[in-house]
């Protein structure tokens, strides 16, 4: 019944689906690490990435790589909005008032693009030079998939680096193990957070595009369940471990999908359910996730 | 006798609730002084405040001659002030050599950071040999050492000590104070708090006693050792 | 204990003075009016339950779409005129229900859909209660998705993303209110016990509450419960107001809403979530030939979240709601260690 191609097929797209979870799970964590915030917003920022990135360069005809270095820029400013404008506020609040406060944002934001571009979605096309279609034997993808899988090593790379060699990076790294302590040692804190929300804003910015481009269409609340993925993408990665986001996005990635594919067809509409079924699951039986922090510290 | 460290009449809230109360002491240049007092007196408040960490409801800070009371924090430890928290304070998840350079956040000169590195290395063999592997499995004494060498790193004129003897074997405490007099002696004016009296005595110059935040008892370490209360209470009779 | 007895003549005083006014109003009010009116009402119901679990108890669920959903179509598929079911591809009611010939009246099915929903928090409740604040947030928020789901594709008994329609117009005015009333009552009689009391130190401090000797897991399970029940009930009036029920209308942007009413008008009071629904509601329906004409979908909604974030920024205790010095103050946070800030188990 199921031959290896489509196996093979359905892993393609769910390492596909994994890059995108791991990117989003990556600018997630930061935040959540320093903050204990899910910013529900971060699923906003897809959807701004991908309507800027629809404007920028299809609408204005900008070229493709000008484009992408703009959305990222949008997508660290508009981050770096949110930090200044709303979290700042609630610093040291309960937790639950930021929770509550970016499910605001978020669909704020939903419904101003609802509002200023359209309701019904938008056909994004895959740009051409992305589009070429190669058939295997084993697998038929398109140069978009292989760049998707490309530029989300790359940009994991690049974040890796960035916490595990820089100055600032490590500062994160320490800010979100103990915010208490970092400051106390007179660590900015406030500048660590804002960067923190700028480059996950950056990348989820950018995963806009990923989804758009891969999957051809974009609307006004495609962020939302995408970015609650995310989060449980965290989870299942374990929270509090970098890699472990990225290791999180990628199993779920390949669960969502490759769930879906085994089961018969019918059983399609229930892929959202897995996942949170999943999330569930791995709260109750494993809460600290595959990565996450155990009590190997001495004290 | 010129003071690298003075505290004015500071007074610090937690909300309502003044932890310290029109607290003053001073800090000579190259001295060790030691805070002491019982839990909850305000001894971490104390240091917290100096920092920069906490802001003093009323009262003043001066430091090398400046008033740096509305400083932030990070820039008190540009100018030299560093703090060694309660219970070491270290990123656990972060390697050995990670704390360390996080100790040298705020200095921009690379060369001098790497050397001063060296140094510390130097001074703690161990944590060479830790370099890179996860703060958190280090022993309790590893840890002290990691702490402070992390507040070496960043050069510090002024290095405030938070009960760094707590939770450590007798052996490693003697190492710890040996190791206090050799910061000294090379140039760093130390304020040390303590809860075990008689070692922190010991080694200071001048000591201040603390209870329910304010100056209860202030001398030399002969003054205070003779003091009927102070014998009682902090060296057990 | 003398005191007590004042204030529960004060609910049947109101009640009767409800009742009065609600007579005239129906007897006054054009239907879009009065419509709106029932909305209300309903909306206060699904407010008021959430304001127990969430306001009171201090358990941020986002799934009490879920919990209303599974009213709306449990008393639904019971009351569904035998006549029709054939016609609108739904399944006869099994022997134990009461045979292929009966459709249930709507105080017991409405009852029906309520138990049910409770046992669903029951169930749900007993596994996600246990986690830290935000993760019981994105847990119940999944349990919302997995029920949405389940309506969606258990096209046999749900009629699947048509949904089902032509139900019985049964909610009227009176039927609302009394269920707002009777909620209103067991609220405020939890809340005004040592039941309640405990409840509201759960939401201060856990840990300070189990010293005391109070099991979280008793009280919570309680307070959701019943929360359910009522969000259950306002489900099935919704059903049977509305005339038709599709899955999506039981998702996120309805929790949303309930959460921005609830919110805005004071969370863990008891007149801040009516306050909440009376303003919100009334806000939709004065902009919504605004949106309709001017064409600028998603305009209300903007406008509720633009509330919750200004709210939430400078009047977080809401309009009606009065400051609270929160027990759990910065230091203590402090003092909590590393290892607590990635604990998800309470």
């Amino acid at each position: 019944m199921f031959s290896l191609s489509y196996f093979l097929q359905q892993s393609m797209n769910g390492v596909i689906l994994g890059c995108i979870y791991a990117l989003l799970a990556l600018g997630m964590t930061v935040v959540y690490g320093i903050l204990r915030l899910i910013n529900f917003a971060h699923g906003a920022l897809i959807t701004l990435g991908a309507f800027f990135m629809y404007f920028v360069f299809f609408r204005l005809g900008l070229p493709f790589v000008a484009a992408l270095f703009l959305v990222l820029g949008f997508g660290g400013v508009m981050g770096l909005v949110l930090d200044l404008v709303a979290y700042r506020k609630l610093r040291g609040g309960p937790e639950v008032a930021l929770l509550i406060t970016s499910l605001g944002f978020y669909t704020f934001i939903e419904n101003l693009t609802k509002l200023i571009v359209s309701p019904q979605p938008y056909a994004f096309k895959t740009p051409e030079f992305l589009a070429t279609l190669y058939r295997t034997p084993y697998l038929t993808f398109r140069t978009v998939d292989v760049f998707i899988i490309l530029s989300s090593l790359l940009i994991m790379l690049a974040f890796h680096l960035f916490v595990k060699r820089t100055k600032l990076g490590i500062a994160m790294r320490a800010t979100a193990e103990n915010l208490e302590i970092a400051n106390l040692m007179g660590i900015e804190v406030n500048r660590v957070i804002s960067v923190a929300f700028v480059l996950g804003s950056a990348i989820a910015a950018f995963t806009g595009f990923l989804w758009g481009a891969k999957y051809g269409q974009i609307s006004y609340d495609m962020g939302f369940l995408t970015g609650v993925k995310a989060f449980v993408a965290v989870v299942v990665g374990g929270v509090g471990s970098i890699p472990g986001a990225m290791l999180g996005g990628f199993v779920l990635g390949l669960a969502e999908v490759l769930s879906i594919a085994v089961l018969p067809t019918r059983f399609a509409e229930y892929r959202d359910g897995i996942v949170f079924a999943i999330l569930i699951l791995v709260l109750l039986i494993r809460p600290s996730g595959i990565m996450g922090i155990r009590e190997e510290v001495r004290v | 006798m010129i003071s690298l460290l003075k505290v004015e009449k500071v007074t610090v809230k937690y909300g309502v609730i003044p932890a310290v109360r029109e607290l003053e002491l001073e800090v000579g240049r190259g001295q060790i002084v030691a805070l002491l007092g019982a839990n909850g007196a305000g001894k971490t408040t104390t240091l917290k405040t100096i920092v920069g960490v906490l802001r003093p409801a009323r009262g003043r800070i001066f430091y090398d001659g400046k008033d740096i009371t509305s400083l932030p924090a990070p820039q008190r430890v540009r100018l030299g002030i560093a703090l060694v928290p309660e219970g070491r304070g270290i990123f656990n998840r972060l390697t050995v050599r990670e704390n360390l350079l996080l100790g040298a956040y705020h200095r921009r000169d690379q060369g001098g950071v790497l050397q001063d590195l060296e140094e510390v290395y130097r001074l703690f063999p161990r944590l060479k040999e830790r370099e890179n592997q996860i703060a958190g499995t280090l022993s309790g004494g590893e840890q002290q050492m990691l702490a402070i060498g992390r507040g070496l790193m960043s050069r510090p004129r002024l290095m405030l000590l938070d009960e760094p003897s707590l939770g450590l074997a007798p052996l490693v405490v003697r190492e710890l104070y040996t190791l206090i007099r050799r910061i000294r002696e090379s140039g760093v004016t130390i304020l040390l708090v303590e809860q075990s009296a008689p070692m922190a005595i010991g080694v200071a110059d001048y000591v201040y006693v603390l209870e329910t935040g304010m100056v209860k008892i202030a001398g030399t370490p002969r003054e205070v050792e003779s003091l009927e209360e102070v014998k009682k209470v902090y060296l057990g009779g | 204990m003398k005191r007590r007895i004042p204030q529960e003549l004060w609910f049947v005083v109101g009640g009767l003075v409800l009742f009065g006014a609600l007579f005239v109003a129906e007897k006054t009010l054009n239907r879009y009016l009065l419509h709106i009116l029932i909305l209300m009402g309903i909306y206060s119901i699904a407010t008021v339950s959430l304001n127990l679990t969430n306001g009171y108890t201090g358990l941020f669920s986002l799934g009490h779409a879920a919990f209303m959903a599974i009213g709306a179509y449990t008393s639904t598929l019971l009351t569904f005129p035998v006549s029709l079911r054939e016609a609108y591809d739904l399944p006869r009611l099994p022997w134990f229900l009461g045979g292929p010939n009966a459709a249930w009246s709507f105080f017991p099915a409405l009852l029906a859909g309520g138990a049910l929903a409770s046992c669903a928090a029951l169930l749900i409740g007993a596994p996600v209660l246990r986690l830290r604040g935000h993760y019981l947030s994105v847990a119940s928020l999944g349990f919302m998705v997995i029920v949405v789901t389940f309506a969606k594709t258990l096209k046999s008994v749900t009629r699947g993303p048509m949904g089902i329609s032509a139900i019985p117009l049964y909610t009227n005015v009176y039927w609302t209110f009394l269920w707002l009333f009777i909620a209103v009552y067991v609220v405020w009689r939890i809340v005004n016990s040592r039941f309640g009391r405990a409840l509201m130190a759960l939401r201060e401090d856990e840990t300070a509450a189990q010293v005391l000797g109070i099991y979280p897991m008793k009280y919570k399970l309680f307070a959701f419960v019943v929360g359910a029940f009522f969000a259950g009930v306002a489900g099935g009036l919704y059903a049977h107001l509305t005339k038709a029920i599709r899955p999506f209308e039981f998702s996120f942007t309805l929790t949303f809403q309930i959460v921005v009413m609830l919110i805005v008008g004071g969370m863990g009071t008891m007149s801040g979530p009516v306050v909440g629904v009376v303003l919100l509601l009334a806000l939709r329906y004065a902009l919504k030939p605004l949106e309709e004409h001017l064409k600028l979908y998603g305009l209300i909604e903007l406008i509720y979240a633009l509330l919750l974030i200004v709210v939430m920024l400078w009047k977080p205790e809401g309009l009606v709601g009065r400051k609270r010095v929160s027990a759990r103050g910065r230091r203590e946070r402090e003092e909590e260690g590393e290892w607590a800030r990635f604990s998800i188990l309470k």
